[in-house]
């Protein structure tokens, strides 16, 4: 037998994996949605006869016949479908029931809508600029919002965070005061899963909803306020989510499935096209960073002050935190001494595409422009960029660069790490800074430190007859391998084999609560609640005397005493852990000086770790990551014109294929300290991040030039290396 | 809505339908027929999700017409999996034998060659291909044949990974 694969891995090669878009429900009909072409415009006139003449067709509604509050996952402030105004382009003004997808689409197509454009404001220094053209007439009032009467009308959110001395007067003080500002472009996160839902509002008065969602009890919880129904009538059902990203987390197009089936009295699916996915979803916040870090005349970072303007498009409703802002602008310098630190995220409503998390939000952004600023720096005082990063990173004990109270810092270990494999590959290579027919090489590195949290879950157990144990999960597994985590944690408290352990997803009936996947939190949380239920399992054997059995004998012995036995393990840790990991990455380039052409040769990945559950599913998560920041650093950007996404479909967003990877060299770092029955560390959104910022200062390194603009194109390239050439 | 009549075969059973002009074969087999194991992403042929086997040959079902399938011979994962199983009395020729399929399959697993697993259908039936026209690939050819099949979640290294298992397993079983 060869070593045990994932617990969702035979499900998954056998194509019987059920995603929300292979829900097939008896009289399903099938949905489309009408699309603003307008960035901000009035509706005057909705008209849908010829839509109602195609044969199939059972409804179509508009923003005035759905009587549904607004939606959001913090804000409530986006409506089911537009009323009155359209605040984007791509944003959703009618939509369609009908028999079959052919004729939704077709009717979608034959709805005429009358516009009256209104001036639109698409960036955010812009929009909170006095006088700028509102968003949303009193964007305060909404439910969750965050700002008041007396914020800028287009401010979604501020975020502030700041430690230690007045950050100007430290700035005064410094020898050296680096100025720069970088922009992040949006990004779709990518999932090849486009949205997908199919909601069942049943004469009962009960909803039934699949839904491509990876938090299914906060699902229930956003439709019930939205549709104005205790929770208990919302029954989110288990589907696997074909890729996640940070994209899966808000009702998304639900509510107005529901509305159609409610409307129609039948299930209906409504699976949107991938170009209405990376037009009119929750793509990445894009941002302009500004950073001004002062250093001392010794090399050492005195004072760092940030400043992010981020383009939160027309809706806040698909952030989930509290602050409503992205916690990764708060980690900006996280990695150094620097007694003096003023961070400010201010995002703006603007007429384009709401925006979402992805992957680490706010992290890339923040970690680019002050990564890059480090490197700036280092260039500038002639330091080597990682000497210069020893020198100021934060040591074993210190506090966080925000005051926090680590239970561990190892930056200083991981970045040794880091040198020590660069001196390796270079032996290896031998070639570094060798030019080659107008081909320059170059090495970057780049730091990164990110905290983590736990949420709240529930699993449950129940013995089989058989001898073998289900292990019933209220979350879905969108890749993650959180299932295989639950299995393993199981297999090895009740010393039962892989194969006598079975993971399933239940519906939101079935367990109490659960904070869904997000925010790297599931492997922590899981591993702790399927723990807690084995210890109720091994009690419960105990009590029944069944301990001296073998135990898959005990297993099968008290299920036949007690059919209907379940034990459960809950657990909701509000407190925070102090918990963080490190990430150094450093990336091997060549630059063509003619035409601009990068070439990652090699990305180096060095992460602190603790215990791993399941070491494949790890790796996966590091490799994974590690190319998805490639594509940020090298390929993706939502193109936004006038208003619009123009990245229409996957041939203009282009994704890494596995033509584009290098080779990858992963050097994990063992020891650390993890939290809870296993001691674990998330991974999930560690090494996605500073591939961006490795790949840019080894560009540096190798033709001398900043690029200050993801991504690294060759356009963009080209055009610094002639400029570079232009000045005297 | 005008349709047309069609008949094709798909995993080897003969299938009768009306299909409409702008019908895509793609929809066709997970609406009409049922058949959900094929995926659709992008639906413009970048993705790979979509893959199936038609007439000897992988090709993105999302960019086929309904209509141009008829009178072929159309596989999905769900027939490759017949296969792997054994299900399947006569193959027509060209089809991966379902002992390499099953090599693929438990590589796939145990290489964790897979995560979210929207993509893997379309994964399984290109490594299966490759394999199947050259059983011990070199690197470079791994990287252009599998070039049109995209993963966000694995960063190919998986895939790569059980490909190269595959393959080896594949040579040993096959002496």
């Amino acid at each position: 037998m060869g070593p045990v694969g994932r617990a969702d891995g035979w499900t998954k090669v056998q194509g019987r994996a059920v995603y929300a878009a292979d829900v097939r429900l008896p009289g399903m009909l099938y949905g489309a949605v009408v699309r603003s072409p307008h960035p901000h415009a009035r509706i005057l006139r909705v008209r849908s006869e010829a839509a109602r003449a195609v044969p199939g067709v059972w409804a179509i509604l508009t923003g005035a016949d759905v009587r549904y509050g607004t939606y959001g996952r913090r804000v409530r402030d986006m409506p089911v479908l537009a009323r009155e105004v359209v605040r984007f382009a791509g944003e959703r003004v009618a939509a369609v029931a009908a028999e079959s997808l052919p004729a939704a689409r077709q009717a979608a197509a034959l709805v005429e809508v009358d516009y009256e454009p209104l001036p639109a404001v698409l960036n955010p220094q812009e929009a909170l600029q006095p006088g700028a053209p509102r968003v949303h007439e009193v964007a305060w009032q909404y439910p969750g919002a965050v700002v008041g009467p007396d914020d800028p009308s287009n401010l979604q959110s501020r975020g502030v965070w700041q430690h230690g001395e007045d950050v100007e007067e430290a700035l005064a003080r410094c020898a050296y005061v680096f100025d720069e500002t970088y922009e992040i472009p949006p990004a779709h996160q990518g999932y090849l899963e486009p949205h997908a839902c199919v909601a069942w509002a049943k004469p009962e008065g009960v909803v039934e909803v699949w839904a491509s969602n990876k938090s299914p009890h906060r699902l229930r919880a956003q439709l019930a306020a939205c549709l104005g129904v205790p929770a208990e009538r919302i029954r989110v059902m288990p589907v696997y989510v074909g890729g996640d990203f940070g994209g899966k987390g808000s009702p998304m197009d639900v509510p107005v499935a529901v509305a159609l089936s409610v409307a129609t009295g039948r299930p209906l699916k409504l699976v949107v096209e991938y170009e209405e996915d990376l037009t009119a979803a929750n793509p990445r916040h894009g941002s302009t960073v500004r950073i001004r870090l002062g250093v001392d005349g010794e090399g050492r970072m005195r004072a760092l002050d940030v400043r992010a303007w981020v383009n939160g498009g027309a809706y806040a409703a698909f952030k989930p935190v509290e602050h409503v802002n992205l916690n990764g602008f708060a980690e900006a310098g996280n990695t150094y001494r620097i007694p003096a630190v003023r961070i400010e995220s201010l995002i703006a409503y603007t007429h384009t595409v709401p925006r979402g998390h992805m992957r680490s939000p706010g992290s890339l952004e923040a970690n680019f422009a002050v990564e890059s600023t480090v490197d700036v720096a280092a260039r500038a005082l002639g330091l080597d960029p990682l000497e210069f990063r020893l020198r100021n990173v934060l040591r074993a004990g210190d506090r966080g660069t925000l005051g926090e109270p680590w239970v561990e810092m190892r930056g200083e270990e991981v970045l040794r790490a880091l040198a020590g494999a660069l001196e390796e590959g270079e032996g290896a290579a031998g070639t570094r800074r060798e030019e080659e027919a107008g081909w320059a090489r170059g090495v970057g590195v780049a730091l990164y430190c990110r905290a983590a949290h736990a949420g709240e879950t529930e699993v449950a157990l129940q013995p089989r007859p058989d001898g073998s144990v289900v292990a019933w999960v209220p979350f879905p597994d969108q890749g993650g391998g959180q299932h295989t985590v639950v299995r393993n944690v199981v297999c090895k408290e009740l010393g039962l084999l892989p194969a006598a352990v079975e993971v399933q997803q239940v519906d939101t009936d079935e367990l109490a609560a659960d904070s869904g996947v997000g925010g790297s939190r599931v492997t922590l949380t899981a591993s702790a609640a399927a723990s807690r239920a084995c210890q109720q399992l091994r009690r419960r054997l105990e009590e029944e005397g069944l301990r001296g059995l073998g135990v898959q004998e005990a297993v099968a012995e008290l299920a036949r005493r007690r059919p209907a036995e379940r034990v459960r393990g809950r657990l909701s840790v509000e407190e925070e852990l102090w918990l963080n990991s490190v990430c150094a990455q450093a990336a091997r380039v060549r630059v063509d000086r003619e035409t601009g052409q990068v070439r990652v040769e090699e990305l180096v990945t060095v992460l602190d770790v603790a215990e791993i559950l399941h070491p494949p599913s790890h790796r996966a998560q590091v490799e994974g990551g590690v190319v998805m920041g490639l594509g940020s650093a090298l390929l993706e950007e939502v193109v936004v014109e006038g208003g619009r996404v123009v990245s229409s479909n996957l041939h203009e967003y282009r994704l890494p294929s596995v033509a584009d990877v290098p080779t990858l060299r992963l050097i994990l770092v063992p020891g650390g300290k993890g939290w809870g029955p296993y001691g674990v560390k998330p991974v999930g959104e560690m090494t996605n991040v500073a591939v961006a910022a490795a790949v840019a200062n080894a560009v540096a390194d190798a033709v001398g030039i900043r690029v200050r603009r993801l991504p690294i194109s060759a356009e963009e390239v080209y055009r610094l290396l002639r400029a570079q050439e232009a000045r005297p | 809505m005008s349709g047309a009549s069609v008949e094709l075969w798909v995993n080897g059973d003969r299938v009768r339908a009306r299909v409409s002009g702008g019908e895509f074969l793609a929809e066709f087999l997970r609406e009409g027929l049922g058949l959900v194991g094929t995926k659709v992403g992008c639906g413009v042929g970048v993705c790979g999700l979509c893959t199936v086997w038609m007439d000897g040959r992988l090709v993105s079902s999302c960019l086929v017409p309904a209509v141009v399938a008829a009178g072929r011979q159309v596989w999905t994962v769900e027939g490759l999996v017949a296969l792997a199983e054994g299900r399947v009395a006569d193959p027509p020729p060209g089809l991966p034998p379902g002992r390499l399929v099953r090599v693929v399959q438990r590589a796939f697993v145990e290489c964790e060659g897979l995560q979210c697993g929207i993509c893997t259908p379309g994964q399984l039936w290109a490594a299966c291909a490759l394999l199947q026209e050259e059983p011990d690939p070199p690197e470079e050819r791994l990287g252009e044949f599998l070039a049109g099949n995209l993963c966000r979640c694995t960063g190919y290294q998986g895939i790569l990974r059980a490909v190269r298992a595959a393959s080896r397993e594949g040579r040993l079983a096959g002496g």
